[in-house]
């Protein structure tokens, strides 16, 4: 072995030289005392991944068996949710939009900012953040130490992420949705609370079963999962039908950045009568 | 020279036999070196006190395995068209041979994957792996993280349903509502004003093809890394290879070091403390 070089007195390694030495010292350690990898860590890393197949295919046999309904199909809703739901279909609007639970923390971010204006923020700006975040954690934290003891600000930080991302999926998951058959119900209480014309009955049927309830509310019914404007007294801004028709049509178009689905599909008729009945909404008479 | 007895008969033909059994192997080697690197790799050193959770990384590789078999078996069945992807889901649900269980590992492989890789890199964060000289590997694994992410949006399309429908739709327009670039991302992701065919085909491609093909780029680097820079001992490790930092009293140098050796190991192993 050279020998040894002398600590220079009173001169302060710098962090990266220590960081080297560190290192230098830990390669020597493993050579000297560690252990092979194989059998020893790889029995432990076969061990764990017949148990993460047999995860797999337990949660693959539970879909099955539970959601294997009485017409012989899958969409039987089970422990696990349907194998498939309906085929795709663009003209029904009626459908309530829900990502995979490990989406669910993004999908709740929404309803924390404002539409229009700052949806921007939940759907790119804070996951964006995050993310640059996530990428520069070795350049933030740049100390040698590693016990969670003396690493007061990492542990705290851990603990509020996995909280926040925790209730956020919680949050999202538990979000209340609206059924077209549920909201149907409630047409006739909003045309005696808002005084609506005859003209704008066939509208409200449309907006209680189109689709609209999935992300809108009206006087308290419907879901506010992606955190969509309450229309309750939407026409008191007299948008005029024309800009309702054009907006529903291609909400993007009207509103840069509106992250709405085109409701073009529903025709020019349907579209006429739910912008009579958007109109006609003025709030609680 | 001492007398040495000829071989006999049994140790000739033992000799042939392995030389045998050898053969392909020192072909491979001598062409390739392949077998000493698995050799290398199989019984290259790592710290004496691993722990039960630094198998997340491996066990995330597993669930990866499980997707990329089951996916394979399910492009065999798969159509990717607006009129047949939904009757080729039923089809391999309901009616192929053990169809269900290839989908519903892929399917619940992915929510396993997502779940292995956040917990794999909360283990990195609380044993501060990602620490000199680390770096870069952490950089790799989010990136992976992040391309697994994608994979679960771009699969949830795939059967076609109305759940995959209209999430891909709100999907779509969440991406659009980025500033400057998000037109351009929903426009690319949609292959056109509306989700249709060209959709459908696009997200099957980035599915199978551009996004598993990256995952599995990184995840060779990933292991790469992970075998140059040697597995990180728990932060509590009592040895050097653990230790975060020497005692405070002051220690006999190591050779070639600038940090005191930690009394512990000094003691354990006169030669390595003090000068010589």
């Amino acid at each position: 072995m050279a020998a040894a070089p002398q600590r220079h007195a009173g001169v302060k390694p710098s962090r990266l030289e220590e960081a080297r030495a560190q290192f230098a010292r830990y390669k020597e350690d493993v050579k000297e005392r560690g252990k092979p990898f194989y059998p020893y860590a790889m029995f432990h890393d076969t061990v764990m991944s017949l148990v993460v197949v047999s995860v797999i295919v337990g949660l693959a046999a539970i879909w099955k068996w539970t959601s294997y309904g009485p017409h012989h199909d899958g969409t039987h809703q089970g422990l696990l949710g349907p194998e498939y739901t309906a085929p795709a279909d663009p003209g029904t609007t009626s459908f309530v939009p829900r990502p995979d639970w490990y989406f669910y923390f993004l999908f709740y971010l929404l309803r924390i900012f404002k539409w229009p204006e700052s949806v921007f923020l939940g759907t790119v700006g804070v996951p964006t953040i995050c993310l640059i975040l996530l990428f520069a954690l070795p350049f933030i934290d740049v100390r040698r130490e590693r016990r969670l003891l003396h690493r007061p600000v990492a542990v705290v930080a851990a603990a509020l992420t996995i909280l926040s991302m925790a209730v956020l999926t919680w949050k999202g998951a538990t979000a209340k949705e609206a059924l077209a058959s549920e909201v149907i119900a409630d047409v006739p209480n909003w045309v005696k609370a808002e005084k609506l014309p005859q003209n704008a009955v066939p509208g409200a049927r449309l907006f209680a079963t189109a689709g609209c309830t999935a992300c809108h509310t009206y006087l308290g019914t419907g879901s506010s999962n992606l955190g969509a404007p309450d229309l309750t007294q939407i026409g008191t801004r007299n948008l005029g039908i024309d800009f309702q028709i054009r907006h529903l049509k291609c909400p993007s178009c009207v509103v840069p950045g509106s992250p709405m689905p085109k409701f073009e599909s529903l025709g020019e008729e349907r579209l006429r009568q739910l912008a009579i009945f958007l109109e006609a909404s003025k709030g609680k008479q | 020279m001492a007398y040495r007895r000829p071989p006999t008969k049994a140790q000739l033909r033992r000799q042939r036999m392995e030389a045998l059994v050898n053969y392909p192997l020192d072909w491979l080697e001598e062409r390739s070196g392949l077998v000493g690197g698995v050799r290398y790799f199989l019984f290259r050193k790592v710290p004496g006190d691993v722990n039960w959770m630094q198998t997340l990384g491996s066990a995330a590789l597993t669930a990866f395995i499980v997707q990329a078999v089951t996916g394979v078996i399910l492009a065999m069945y798969y159509k990717p068209t607006p009129n047949e992807a939904y009757r080729s889901i039923q089809n391999i649900t309901d009616h192929v041979t053990l169809g269900w269980l290839v989908r519903g590992m892929h399917r619940w492989g992915a929510s396993v994957f997502i779940i292995l890789m956040f917990l794999h890199m909360g283990r990195v964060f609380l044993f501060g792996a990602y620490k000199y000289p680390r770096e870069l590997n952490w950089i790799v694994g989010v990136l992976i993280l992040v391309l697994g992410m994608m994979e679960g949006f771009t699969g949830y399309l795939l059967p076609w349903d109305q759940t995959a429908y209209w999430a891909t739709v709100v999907g779509i327009n969440l991406n659009g509502t980025a500033p400057f670039l998000g037109p351009f991302i929903a426009q690319f992701l949609r292959a056109g004003q509306e989700i249709g065919a060209d959709t459908l085909t696009r997200f099957y491609s980035l599915h199978m093809m551009l996004i598993p093909g990256g995952i599995i780029a990184l995840i060779g680097l990933h292991l790469y890394l992970v075998v140059r820079l040697g597995v990180t001992s728990p932060p509590w490790s009592k040895e050097a290879a653990g230790m975060a930092l020497a005692d405070e009293e002051p220690q006999p140098l190591r050779p070639g070091l600038t940090r005191p050796v930690p009394r512990g190991i000094a003691a354990a192993r006169p030669e390595a403390g003090g000068s010589k």
